[in-house]
């Protein structure tokens, strides 16, 4: 059995020491033969772009956050209706019902979303406040 | 069969590899965030032990579950995710140790 | 699926339609009067449909067992929701002051609860235990104020991920080794699959033990409990305490059963230390606790310990089935009790669950002292309470077994948990300087009602024995 695993890996440990040496070749040669030259624009990231502004870490607002994540859920549910049609024809009108019900119900959980607001920017209409609103008077 | 053959333990391997990763992860991690990601990792090893138990079998059964497990993931992920987003507000920080405020 | 199967699940399609109609009624017009009634009515058309389904108990596909069993648990399961909200009615606001969506979370969780208990197959375990879970996480974090209950959700949320996470596994391992997921499948392959592959069908079980004792928070997988239990909303503590746990209990229970795990002798062997640890830690630790939230989640710790020994004495004794009946349903009335008289006095202050805050309650309140009395008095197994009957149970089914071991655990963790119960019943009746006397109608008559209840289980309980031997 090791010897078994031994023959079968050997050309596999050959390939991958080949693509070291391949890489490392590269690299030094490059090194050795490249110019080398330090200037003030050099390391810049775009080094012949725009230059970049401000830090990476801005506030987002939370709006993008929640589209995410109703992005992720409703995304998982076609998943159940892509199952359901893989086996359309097995599954008949059982299972037409079944998927009806299943999308009826999305369907009301969209509606349910619209009319909380948590589709609109800015202005919330679950509460009838306005962001700024809100966030006052939870500093507890 | 044909194609790649994997023995079923080999998987179950990998799988239990990616579950104590993911422990270890949520029991090292401190940030809420990398938390969530560790329970996501625990939970996709499930996922691919279950997977990997139906080829075996030859049975669907592994793949519905797996189907079931990402849709409870998500959910998860979602209520988690916006618990992030009032913890941020209203402790100023995902450092799950800034949550300590009950001892006992 | 035909229509007797329909008939079946009427409870579980009761539940779906309220929580549909709440979700359009909340998208229509914002009420929270409404969405209230829909709910109380809602809950009450499921309580009927569990009835209702009685004539028609069957396995119902593979995932599902509806029976006598099951029906019974889910009407406790309900009444249990039912208090929850006429407890959550004004004892807490939400963000912008309406929580529609609390009712519906409420729903949701039940709904997840009534699945877990008839579930009778691995998928209807994962999607009753999650769906019943995630809505908890979200009931937790809803209030308005203060940082605890944020801190409780997640906190549970992360320690619930990983007890599900770990359960999983489990289960993928007894699959990989079976071939099965239904209960009993996995029970009739278990034992020729340990033959072949000992470490699969081990590790699996184990893993499968570990998720389910973190949900019942055994010792030493209750780190979570103490602490979402005082930073929760006390409506919904109580409904952790007792649908939540209930329910993974009575799924336990159908695991055990259905797959015949009693033939395992470090299967048993692993729960007996479960169940004397939950017993003994969860009694010593409730003796330091000056909240008394966390002193009944140390509580409840030791007295899902006591069930665990009903468990393991399974086989042994003729009575087992009844005492856990009996022992599941005085435990979630004595619960309910309890929390519905912390939740009227302690309201959503979080620093007003403190023992102290209880010192005078004779005087402020008689209906609501007598009735947290009596909780206290049926937890520590006083006799004419439901608690008593309840101990008295599961004593005579661990000597019928000869758990001499168990035994002595429960002895000596029952005479430690007398001593914290009574020190509330001591500071209830301390008087102090601000005895002034409050009314409240609704918790009065709920806490009144509860009382009777557990009263009659403990002092009258031949009906319910004769009604639960008959399930």
């Amino acid at each position: 059995m090791e010897n078994q695993y031994a023959n079968e890996i050997w050309p596999l440990a050959i390939y991958f020491g080949m693509v070291i040496m391949l890489v490392v070749t590269m690299l030094a040669l490059s090194w050795v033969l490249g110019q080398k030259r330090r200037e003030a624009a050099t390391n810049d990231p775009f080094e012949s772009g725009v230059v970049s502004v401000g830090g990476s870490q801005i506030r987002i607002s939370v709006e993008f956050y929640l589209v995410a994540i109703f992005f992720v859920i409703f995304d998982l549910e076609t998943l159940f209706i892509f199952a359901w049609a893989v086996a359309f024809f097995e599954l008949g009108w059982a299972g037409y019902l079944s998927i009806t019900v299943f999308i009826g119900v999305l369907v009301l959980a969209l509606v349910y979303q619209c009319r909380s607001g948590a589709l609109e920017w800015g202005n919330k209409t679950r509460t009838g406040l306005r962001e700024d609103q809100l966030t006052t008077g939870e500093s507890t | 069969m044909e194609g790649l053959n994997i023995p079923l333990n080999h998987i179950l391997l990998i799988a239990s590899l990616l579950f104590v990763i993911g422990m270890l992860g949520l029991m090292i991690r401190r940030n809420i965030i990398f938390i969530l990601m560790s329970l996501e990792v625990m939970l996709n090893s499930a996922a691919l032990a279950f997977v990997a138990a139906g080829a075996h079998w030859g049975q669907p059964d592994g793949q519905i579950v797996f189907m079931l497990i990402l849709s409870i993931a998500a959910a998860e992920v979602a209520v988690g995710l916006s618990l992030v987003l009032q913890v941020q507000r209203r402790f100023r920080s995902l450092d799950m140790d800034s949550l300590d405020w009950m001892r006992g | 699926m035909n229509g007797s199967q329909m008939q079946a699940l009427m409870p579980i399609l009761m539940l779906s339609l309220t929580a549909i109609v709440l979700m359009i009624q909340a998208s229509i017009k914002r009420d929270e009067k409404a969405t209230w009634i829909i709910t109380v009515v809602g809950i009450l058309l499921a309580l009927w449909g569990a009835g209702y389904a009685r004539d028609f108990s069957q396995p119902v596909t593979i995932l599902l067992q509806v029976d006598n069993w099951g029906l019974f648990f889910t009407a406790l399961v309900l009444l249990a929701s039912l208090v929850t909200v006429v407890l959550s009615q004004d004892s807490f606001s939400s963000e912008g002051g309406s929580k529609e969506e609390y009712y519906l979370l409420l729903v949701l969780s039940a709904l997840g609860a009534v699945i877990l208990i008839q579930s009778s197959h691995m998928a209807s375990l994962l999607l009753g235990m999650e769906l019943m879970g995630v809505a908890l996480y979200a009931m937790i974090a809803f209030p308005k104020k203060g940082l605890l209950p944020l801190e409780a959700a997640v906190k549970y949320l992360v320690l619930s991920g990983c007890a599900s996470a770990i359960l999983l596994f489990g289960f993928a391992l007894l699959y990989a080794a079976t071939g099965e997921l239904s209960y009993k499948g996995i029970g009739e392959k278990a034992a020729l699959a340990y033959i072949s592959n000992p470490l699969l069908v081990m590790a699996g079980t184990a893993m499968v033990t570990a998720g389910i004792a973190f949900k019942l928070s055994l010792v030493p997988f209750h780190m979570w409990t103490p602490d979402v239990y005082q930073g929760a909303p006390t409506p919904v503590t109580g409904f952790l305490a007792t649908v939540s746990k209930g329910a993974v209990f009575v799924a336990l229970a159908r695991i055990y059963m259905d797959a015949e795990l009693h033939q395992y002798e470090s299967l048993i062997l692993a729960l007996s230390v479960l169940a004397a640890f939950s017993m003994l830690i969860g009694n010593l630790l409730a003796l330091l606790q000056e909240d008394i939230k966390r002193l009944l989640a140390y509580s409840s710790i030791a007295h899902f310990g006591y069930l665990l020994i009903v468990l393991i004495a399974l086989t042994g004794s003729e009575m087992a089935s009844e005492a856990v009946t009996f022992y599941l349903a005085a435990y979630i009335l004595t619960t309910l009790g309890a929390f519905t008289v912390i939740a009227r006095v302690s309201r959503e202050d979080q620093q007003k669950s403190q023992i102290s805050e209880f010192e005078g309650l004779f005087w402020r309140n008689k209906i609501q002292a007598t009735a947290l009395t009596i909780a206290m008095l049926s937890f520590a197994g006083i006799p004419l309470t439901a608690g008593f009957m309840a101990k008295f149970f599961v004593i005579n089914v661990a000597i019928q077994g000869s758990h001499w071991f168990l035994l002595s655990a429960l002895v000596i963790g029952s005479a430690i948990g007398i001593y914290y119960y009574l020190r509330i019943i001591f500071s209830m009746s301390k008087t102090s300087g601000n005895d002034i006397g409050f009314r409240d109608r609704s918790g009065d008559i709920t806490a009144l009602l509860l009382t009777v209840l557990i009263l009659m289980l403990g002092s009258w309980p031949q009906p319910f024995i004769a009604f639960a031997g008959g399930l």
